[in-house]
């Protein structure tokens, strides 16, 4: 469940990103593109999307695939709704956590835990455009004609133990995060791509149920 | 005297093996590979319930080009719990566990696990026994027996059991088998709670 926080912080980060190094070159304003994203983040009220998720086993040359529906409204307000190859909700709303698989519903507080206050924190970071002014991850911005690539490389020891890093893909044209790729330690690697995105839609708070 | 009987008569019926009533049988003992899983590239949803905790995902069994067999489970993120190999010749490799969860004590019982449900025993010491219902494929194992379950006629494979000298400590069901491979599979402890659940889905 804590990693599964700990992922969602991530993917909340993937709201404005996408990742290829190759290509790529050290950005050439690095202070334009904070500024110019922080402002594109605070300006996105919500984000409704499609998504497709690829999780490469690179040991076994294979891959799997889910695809489902995401929702976010500021403040701090996430759902993942996985609907194949099987279903899985997970819903972030403040402090309240609520996941549902075929068998079982869990609600989670983050109140008075350590790591999931951590990981709210970057979840907020990156909505609201520091993430990288975020001292859990050492941060490289790259640039192509096309996107900006943010190298996050975790510093903190408990991300560490899971990912060598997190790339995030930034569209130039609205600063919006177009995929995410986490790279594992062991080798494999999971990429997030968000499509169909719809900014600044009303969502209703029902959407974002927890209890 | 009278505390002194009862306290004797349930020593004894709690000593009593479960399998006690089995008669010998004959017959072939290799009937039970015809339900071994045809495993090649097969996905499952996946719940597993031990003790307070509950963790969900999907399995995945891919046959290797050596026969080798990898099962690999991740929550529905991609964030990977483990990846074990069982070997063609029965040998076991541990390639990832994650750290939370990596004792040794629970790699071996995912391990006794899974070997179960993949259904490749060593035949060479089974036996056959029966009781009025089903007839019991007996395979000793390190501190008891694995008994594989089926009809009388060894057409339909009702459960399997690993189990100590008297009584079962982990049932596992393989049910709706469609070429050659099961839909569901169920796996319980029967001393704590430790359950596996698998839900076949498309890839």
């Amino acid at each position: 469940m804590r990693r599964w926080i700990l992922l969602l912080g991530c993917i909340i980060c993937m709201i404005h990103t996408q990742a290829q190094t190759a290509g790529y070159k050290a950005v050439q304003d690095a202070a334009t593109f904070k500024q110019q994203f922080a402002k594109a983040s605070q300006a996105t009220q919500s984000i409704q999307c499609d998504f497709v998720q690829e999780k490469n086993l690179s040991m076994l040359s294979d891959k799997i695939i889910s695809k489902g529906k995401f929702w976010f409204r500021k403040d701090n307000k996430v759902k993942m709704e996985y609907l194949t190859p099987s279903y899985y909700l997970l819903v972030m709303n403040g402090r309240d956590i609520k996941t549902k698989d075929g068998q079982k519903e869990s609600h989670v507080s983050t109140k008075g835990n350590k790591l999931f206050e951590q990981i709210n924190k970057i979840t907020v970071d990156c909505v609201q455009g520091n993430v990288l002014n975020n001292t859990d991850f050492k941060t490289t911005i790259l640039e192509n004609a096309q996107n900006y690539l943010l190298e996050l490389t975790p510093v903190n020891k408990a991300l560490s133990q899971y990912f060598k890093s997190i790339h995030l893909l930034v569209d130039k044209k609205d600063y919006s995060v177009s995929t995410i790729q986490m790279y594992e330690t062991g080798g494999d690697d999971t990429s997030i791509s968000f499509l169909h995105k719809q900014l600044n839609i009303t969502i209703p708070d029902a959407v974002f149920a927890v209890k | 005297m009278r505390y002194l009987l009862l306290s004797s008569l349930l020593l004894i019926t709690g000593c009593t093996s479960v399998y006690k009533g089995l008669q010998p049988a004959t017959g072939d003992v290799h009937c039970i590979e015809q339900f071994r899983p045809r495993f090649a590239n097969t996905l499952y949803s996946t719940q597993v319930d031990v003790l307070k905790h509950h963790l969900s995902g999907l399995l995945f069994f891919k046959q290797m080009p050596d026969s080798s067999l990898r099962v690999v489970f991740a929550n529905e993120m991609g964030f990977k719990f483990f990846d074990f190999e069982f070997t063609k010749e029965g040998g076991f490799v541990k390639h990832y566990m994650l750290p939370e969860m990596d004792k040794k004590a629970v790699v071996k019982t995912l391990r006794g696990d899974f070997e179960l449900a993949l259904l490749r025993p060593d035949l060479q010491q089974a036996t056959i026994k029966r009781d009025s219902l089903y007839q019991y494929i007996v395979v000793p194992a390190a501190k008891g027996n694995n008994y594989y379950i089926t009809d009388t006629m060894c057409t339909q494979l009702m459960h399997i059991e690993k189990s100590s000298r008297r009584k079962p400590v982990v049932k596992a069901w393989l049910s709706n088998y469609k070429a050659g491979i099961p839909d569901s599979i169920e796996i319980r402890h029967q001393q704590f709670k430790f359950n596996i659940s698998l839900q076949r889905v498309q890839k």
